[in-house]
């Protein structure tokens, strides 16, 4: 790509918005479950004998929640779709790379999912009446800008992996709550055995989130900060790196096994 | 300059499909075996052959969306395995059905997503979208939603889809498949109007008498080979010797009237076509006034409601080939 392709990108987002985003699924996805977990959460929080319920692990992890079950369902929702209705091999069939449209609409996804959590942070004020004095705000700014960052990059991951095959969309399912609960969703990580901190040590928005939370619970720790951020960024780039590798290999793997097609 | 337009030479196709739960087993489908033929620009070249013969995975090795197993194959000159994406900027294809489009966009809409996909300058977009839905007959209904497209709309959407980029290659797969008659008239009209703008247009199709309307030549392919490629009147020309002798027939004496036709010699071929109220039977022969001598006794309402004898048409070129007598 020698230029940013802007029409495209505004195209292919609001294609992506008209097509999978309003719909009302995306109400069970974005605003429901989301809910129900933060709900959940709640009321374990309660029986740990916590007389008000957690902002960070309950309320905002709910929204988390929210954002994580959208990008991986929308994310396999998009490949198995147009996979279904003829629409991948159109698209693969065209001068545009398949990885490309993939980013921009793992961006409206993550876009998308942006919007749990935003209501997380308003049940947060106004129904649970928290305030957000003595909150790291930079450290929240920064550390939410890299989560949605890390989200992008397992997402094109995800969406290049689901191009795969027709099976790999059940792959992607089973990974969608364990990597919630080993990144530490909806409860501090330090609660997890050690072995399993280090699986999760290799997924980015483990690292991300960590900082989110420490901004939130109040923590200007600089350097903990920074470490956390570089190695988002680190790992959301690994991904990335993966994810250009492998396109040209899933480019041809579909075109030989002739999977483009569900048909 | 290549002087073809398309050019395919041993295209083989083979699918390997894992079996097992561990998927260490795999199963090898032969899907096209040996493709070669050439295709002259400004060339309506037709692709005809049963369910299965290997002609929707020929045009997609074509189109570059499977890769062959063997053999090469250019467009313009260019190799679709090795220039891959040049090959997608100069050729366009329409495969039949209503899959292929997002039914919750308008027409306009969904246009305006593939231009995209095709770099197309907005200023150039917008002007050639509401030609080609103009010249698909979809003007009027550019701003309704695909999923209240009727097949033949939808089909012909597919047709101004690609054609959005003024592509030099046309690949239609069945392209008027699910469509009525009038839909289909329009369409093929459509489809020399292309021919005259000096479009190549390679065209896989199960309707011979679009076969013979519109292809300048003809591949017959069967099992993955092509028996047959040539004109449409040099195919006829082939069992020219034959005659075509239809009898609508009651079903339940079928048996019995193709008893008294084993007598014929080898060459002649009997069809039973059931599709018909009522039900046919074909006999293409070199010996009708045997046929007829054979079958008169039978010519009563409890056997043979009607006969005919009528000239070879694709159609019958077509079944003689596939049937293999002529291959």
């Amino acid at each position: 790509m020698t230029h940013l392709r802007w029409g495209l990108i505004k195209q292919q987002m609001s294609v992506q918005f008209l097509v999978r985003t309003m719909n009302p699924l995306s109400l069970g996805l974005f605003v429901i479950q989301p809910a129900v977990f933060s709900a959940v959460g709640m009321l374990l929080s309660r029986a740990a004998g916590n007389s008000t319920p957690d902002l960070v692990y309950s309320v905002i992890g709910g929204g988390i929640m929210g954002m994580w079950s959208g990008l991986v369902f929308t994310s396999t929702f998009d490949i198995a779709g147009d996979r279904r209705n003829g629409m991948l091999e159109l698209i693969v069939g065209s001068p545009t790379s398949l990885n490309l449209i993939e980013s921009i609409r793992t961006f409206t996804n993550v876009l998308s999912g942006l919007f749990s959590l935003v209501l997380a942070f308003m049940a947060a004020t106004f129904i649970f009446g928290y305030s957000f004095t003595g909150v790291n705000t930079w450290g929240v700014i920064v550390s939410l800008l890299l989560l949605l960052f890390a989200m992008w990059s397992i997402g094109v991951f995800l969406a290049n992996f689901l191009a795969w095959s027709r099976l790999s969309g059940t792959f992607v399912d089973y990974l969608e709550m364990p990597i919630a609960f080993i990144c530490g969703f909806m409860y501090p990580i330090r609660v997890l055995p050690v072995w399993l901190q280090h699986i999760s040590g290799a997924i980015p928005i483990r690292w991300a989130l960590e900082a989110m939370n420490e901004s939130l619970l109040g923590s200007f720790d600089l350097k903990y900060l920074t470490i956390h951020w570089a190695m988002t960024i680190f790992l959301s780039l690994v991904l990335i790196a993966i994810t250009t590798w492998m396109q040209v290999k899933v480019h041809d793997k579909i075109r030989l096994s002739g999977e483009l097609s569900s048909i | 300059m290549d002087s073809f337009a398309i050019e395919t030479k041993s295209l083989n196709k083979v699918f390997i499909t894992k079996t097992g739960f561990w998927k260490n087993k795999s199963k090898s489908t032969m899907a096209v075996e040996d493709i070669s033929f050439s295709v002259e620009r400004g060339e309506l070249f037709g692709l005809l052959g049963p369910n299965g013969a290997g002609k929707t995975t020929t045009v997609k090795m074509l189109t570059t969306l499977l890769l062959p197993t063997g053999g090469t194959a250019k467009i313009l000159g260019m190799d679709v395995v090795k220039q891959t994406a040049e090959v997608r900027k100069h050729i366009g294809f329409a495969f039949s059905g209503s899959r292929g489009l997002y039914n919750r966009l308008t027409a306009f809409q969904n246009l305006k997503y593939f231009a995209e996909l095709y770099s197309l300058k907005d200023d150039f977009a917008n002007k050639r979208i509401p030609m080609l839905l103009d010249l698909v007959g979809l003007a009027d209904r550019a701003d309704d939603r695909v999923e209240t497209y009727s097949s033949g709309m939808t089909q012909r959407l597919h047709l101004a889809r690609a054609l959005l980029h003024d592509p030099e290659v046309l690949f239609l797969d069945e392209p008027t498949v699910g469509i009525d008659p009038v839909g289909s008239r329009d369409l093929r009209k459509t489809i020399k109007n292309l021919l005259s703008l000096g479009k190549t247009i390679l065209l896989t199709t199960h309707y011979m008498a679009e076969a013979e309307e519109l292809c300048h030549r003809i591949a017959i392919v069967k099992k993955g080979n092509i028996v047959a490629l040539d004109t449409p009147d040099a195919l006829k020309r082939r069992i020219s010797g034959e005659s075509v002798i239809e009898a609508s027939i009651q079903s339940d004496q079928i048996q019995v009237l193709i008893d008294k036709l084993k007598v014929l010699d080898q060459r002649t071929v009997i069809t039973h076509d059931t599709t018909t109220e009522p039900e046919k039977l074909c006999i293409r022969t070199t010996e009708p006034g045997r046929v007829l001598e054979l079958l008169s006794p039978y010519l009563n309402p409890q056997y043979i409601l009607n006969l005919e004898a009528r000239s070879q048409t694709l159609e019958d070129v077509y079944i003689a080939i596939i049937q293999g007598d002529q291959a």
